[in-house]
């Protein structure tokens, strides 16, 4: 990914020269100056080492410390000088990125382990994000519409009173069009049916009572004829069952309201004054 | 459990590997055989109220594709953050599994249908925000002022706490060794990354991956790879990912495989990569000459790259990489979403020598060559789509279409606005591709099962629909299969899914395939499936040949295997809309090669195309009420490109 801004001619001369500017300016002045040190602390050529083991699961050999330390002095002396130059002013990702460990900040600070009680009253006051689903078992018979184009809706009748007398002979093998899928679906979600059939099916799924053929339902494919030997009714399961969950939304919720917070008493620190945009420049909303 | 039929009866003595399943099976399908009526009471038996406790007793093979995305950035990657990107990898994950969330750009962004797996893969260089941030001594040090901001934390004031420990910061006065508090030792955006997997990882209802992107770059080349752990959290935080920036990490494959070698080897983990986007490597994504060294690629390289690559990302946002209309002339498909004006920055321009090298058609036909030549085939992979978004978003539906950065999310301008420009070319916001999705055949929604799919390559592209693709090949494969109740399990019954191999010819018997499809639900029909066939000829050079082997609304199939005839189009730009009056809900056939020949390496792919629907710019038009320009499609055929299946003499 590259940033089109920066392959503007312009504002490439641009850059340049205010670097270039800055640079003479900052070079000009220190001259007189003994040398800036750069120090390469014991420290640092551990956290380089610690750096290198992390990513080879092995310490870094003498060449290979060598090239890291070079490395960081290089760093080292682009960045200061490109401080110095006050490259780092107004530099949209250097802004943003700031902006993103402070926000790390406020969610690391944010998220304590949370105790069973307030677990529990989470889990109380949001019982809805916690619903498990109903599942359902059944088989169907199907009837392509592309397969019977028109005469869908006869089919559709014969199969009807057909299956209307299951009680007596049900070979369903007799009779409907082979689909992708299967014939029988086992457990099976509202979201998943939906996922596989459409939400009009899974709709019309959830209200079907139990041991009976029952048809036709429509979907895009054609019309199905259903028997559900199974459903399995969602709920509130208990906290033990899904503490794990509660867990991550009791921590999402108190991340976003810690940043929230953060920002809130930040931003009490400064008096903001917005000018006035001339009225030129704010276009008409659209919509 | 259902009592089994005689065919799930064979079926279950098939795929039963536990003998003591088998006399049970046996004895109950007695019972119903002997009853050759249903009253109510046997109905009930037929039917009882419990399934038995596995969902997947009795079919151990994959029964419906699990949809995906394999690529995907949060605000963790330097470029998103720097666009805009303001959601992390935890609202990535709460989006994929259909909450609702606010984006970037402050719209309200919710999937039409939750995804069954994610892969959040930030880049790994520029990562990391706390190791440089804290330094060095990461030993946990308990000291009053630590103390006093745990307790403040743990007594609900984080904010008060994030305020001092921020103060204390600027100021230099942290505890020596003091760790972000909350947390063991200081933390990294890796960390983090893995922590929100973890999260949300949910077995059996939602996958959710470790992983990042080793973005290689040299030259503005495109060489980008994602890597995918199998595992969890605790062998993942063993180690850092590998970055393309000397000295500590490389910008060459070769480089990458020796990490992914260690990785395996000292944490124990599994791992694979998938590359992407060849269309902007120019020429280098596919090689025969290597562009690091200059040579011409050997054995090791071929042996690590089908190792370690088993999958190729074959279209996303930047373009879609099936082949090229210069190295496919005659493909009628082939000029679809093309991004072909230069490399990744464009700051080189493309040649056409370039394409052969970029493109999965030509990549998979030059496999076949350097298998003949090297003994190993270096690109043999399969095929998924994934988005590349840069929003942590993964909306890539041609009407909800959240763009490839934070910047390109919905607006009036977004279309008209540049995407990248330089002096040599410039690629416009509306060129950006609405697309895709992985679809994986795997036999469970878990990280084992899903990555364990993706390495045996039984996997699919999709543009963004999520229709159904079945692609089996094998040797007996007959007409009368296609109205077989159970395609699955003939399927696997008789021959090989996508992504596998097939090799000893039976004298006299061309390879024939089993190839099925079945629309989105909610989405368009569909206009045609093909099997896109390439094979090495005896002179050493390699071939490609386009069959259609299904195609709706009764059309003629010609002699040649071709049918000429567009399906038609019902697409209304105006109102982007479109109606499914033309095309087929499903297709199903049985397809022999009709000009095999055993001697020659052979692959086959399907590809299956949806009947012309409104693109993303048309629906652009009409909801911001704008005009687009002229050049803009504003239609599209989306579609489906399976793995291949390989034939080896």
């Amino acid at each position: 990914m590259k940033f089109p801004l920066l392959r503007e001619p312009l504002f490439q001369f641009l850059v340049l020269g205010a670097a270039l500017f800055g640079l003479f300016h900052v070079v000009g002045n220190k001259k007189a100056d003994a040398p800036e040190k750069i120090v390469v602390s014991s420290a640092r050529i551990e956290n380089l080492a610690d750096g290198f083991a992390r990513t080879w699961r092995r310490p870094p050999g003498k060449e290979e410390l060598q090239g890291l330390v070079d490395d960081y002095i290089r760093d080292e002396v682009f960045y200061r000088e490109g401080r110095a130059a006050g490259l780092d002013r107004d530099d949209v990702i250097i802004r943003r990125r700031v902006r993103q460990k402070m926000e790390f900040f406020a969610e690391d600070a944010s998220v304590p382990e949370p105790s069973e009680a307030q677990l529990a009253a989470y889990l109380e006051a949001n019982p809805e994000r916690f619903k498990t689903e109903e599942r359902l078992t059944f088989r169907q018979v199907f009837l392509s519409a592309t397969r019977r184009g028109a005469a869908i809706d006869r089919d559709g009748e014969q199969v009807s009173n057909t299956l209307a007398l299951a009680d007596k002979a049900v070979d369903t093998a007799a009779f409907g069009d082979p689909f992708l899928l299967g014939e029988e679906f086992r457990s099976v979600s509202l979201t998943e049916l939906a996922g596989i059939f459409g939400d009009v099916f899974a709709k019309r799924m959830a209200a079907l009572e139990l041991n009976r053929w029952r048809g036709p339902i429509p979907s895009s494919f054609g019309h199905h004829f259903v028997y559900i030997s199974e459903r399995i009714q969602g709920g509130t399961p208990p906290l033990d069952a899904i503490r794990d969950t509660v867990r991550s939304e009791w921590s999402n919720a108190r991340r976003l309201e810690a940043e929230h917070k953060l920002y809130g008493s930040l931003r009490e620190r400064y008096e903001i004054v917005v000018e006035q945009l001339p009225a030129t420049s704010v276009q008409a909303e659209a919509r | 459990m259902r009592v089994p039929s005689l065919q799930q009866t064979t079926f279950a003595v098939l795929f039963f590997s536990i003998s003591v399943a088998v006399p049970a099976f046996a004895a109950e399908q007695a019972v119903t055989t002997d009853i050759g009526t249903l009253d109510q009471g046997t109905a009930e038996k037929a039917f009882p109220a419990k399934p038995p406790y596995s969902p997947y007793a009795g079919r151990n093979f994959p029964t419906r594709p699990f949809f995906g995305d394999t690529h995907l950035h949060t605000s963790f990657s330097m470029d998103a953050g720097a666009f805009g990107a303001r959601l992390g990898p935890k609202d990535a994950y709460r989006f994929a599994k259909g909450e609702e969330v606010i984006a970037s750009s402050g719209q309200h962004a919710k999937l039409s249908r939750p995804l069954d797996f994610l892969v959040v893969t930030d880049h790994s260089d520029g990562m990391g925000f706390f190791p440089q941030l804290m330094a060095a001594d990461p030993v946990l040090m308990a000291t009053p002022q630590g103390r006093k901001w745990y307790d403040q934390i743990n007594s609900g004031q984080g904010a008060t706490a994030a305020i001092d420990i921020i103060t204390s910061f600027g100021k230099g006065q942290l505890p020596k060794g003091f760790p972000t508090p909350g947390t063991a030792a200081y933390r990294s955006a890796w960390r983090e990354t893995i922590k929100a997997a973890e999260e949300a990882n949910e077995p059996g209802h939602f996958t959710a991956f470790i992983g990042y992107e080793w973005t290689s770059n040299a030259g503005g080349n495109n060489l980008h790879r994602n890597v995918i752990w199998r595992d969890n959290g605790a062998k993942a935080s063993l180690i850092e990912p590998f970055t393309t920036q000397p000295p500590l990490g490389s910008p060459n494959p070769r480089d990458l495989w020796k990490w992914m070698a260690m990785c395996e080897e000292k944490t124990g983990a599994e791992i694979l990569a998938l590359a992407h986007n060849g269309n902007l490597s120019n020429g280098r994504m596919f090689p025969i000459i290597e562009s690091f060294n200059g040579k011409r690629i050997d054995r090791e390289y071929a042996e690590n790259r089908v190792r370690w690559e088993p999958l190729y990302e074959a279209t996303q946002i930047k373009g879609d990489g099936e082949t090229h209309p210069f190295l496919s002339p005659n493909d009628e498909f082939a000029n679809f979403e093309r991004w072909d004006k230069g490399n990744l920055d464009l700051t080189e321009l493309k040649k056409p020598e370039m394409l052969e090298f970029e493109y999965v058609r030509s990549g998979l036909r030059n496999g076949l060559k350097m298998e003949a030549e090297l003994g190993v085939n270096p690109y043999k992979f399969g095929l998924v789509g994934s988005t590349d978004a840069h929003t942590g978003l993964a909306a890539v539906e041609e009407d909800n279409f959240f763009g490839k950065t934070s910047s390109s999310e919905p607006s009036a301008e977004r279309a008209t606005h540049p995407f990248v420009k330089t002096d040599k070319a410039v690629i416009m916001g509306w060129e950006q591709t609405a697309s895709g999705y992985a679809a994986v055949w795997a036999t469970e929604n878990t990280r084992e099962a899903i990555f364990d799919a993706m390495k045996r390559r039984e996997t699919y592209a999709t543009t963004g629909p999520r229709m159904v693709v079945r692609f089996f090949g094998g040797w007996d494969f007959e007409a009368g299969d296609a109205n077989n109740r159970m395609p699955a399990r003939i399927g696997y019954t008789k021959g090989v899914p996508m992504g596998g191999d097939l090799s000893n010819a039976p004298q006299g018997k061309s390879p024939s395939f089993l190839v099925a499809a079945l629309k989105d639900p909610i989405g368009a029909n569909l206009d045609r499936i093909q099997v896109i066939k390439g094979w090495l000829g005896k002179d050493g050079q390699t071939q490609e040949r386009i069959y259609d082997v299904a195609v709706s609304g009764g059309r003629k199939i010609e002699a040649d295997g071709r049918s000429r005839v567009p399906v038609g189009n019902t697409v209304d730009i105006a109102n982007a809309t479109w109606t499914n009056t033309i095309g087929a809900g499903e297709m199903i056939t049985v397809w022999k090669d009709p000009d095999f020949d055993p001697a020659l390496r052979a692959f086959y792919y399907l590809r299956v195309i949806e009947i012309p629907t409104p693109r993303w710019t048309a629906y652009d038009a009409k909801y911001f009420g704008v005009t687009m320009p002229k050049e803009a499609p504003m239609t599209t055929t989306e579609r489906a490109y399976t793995s291949p299946i390989w034939y080896t003499p």
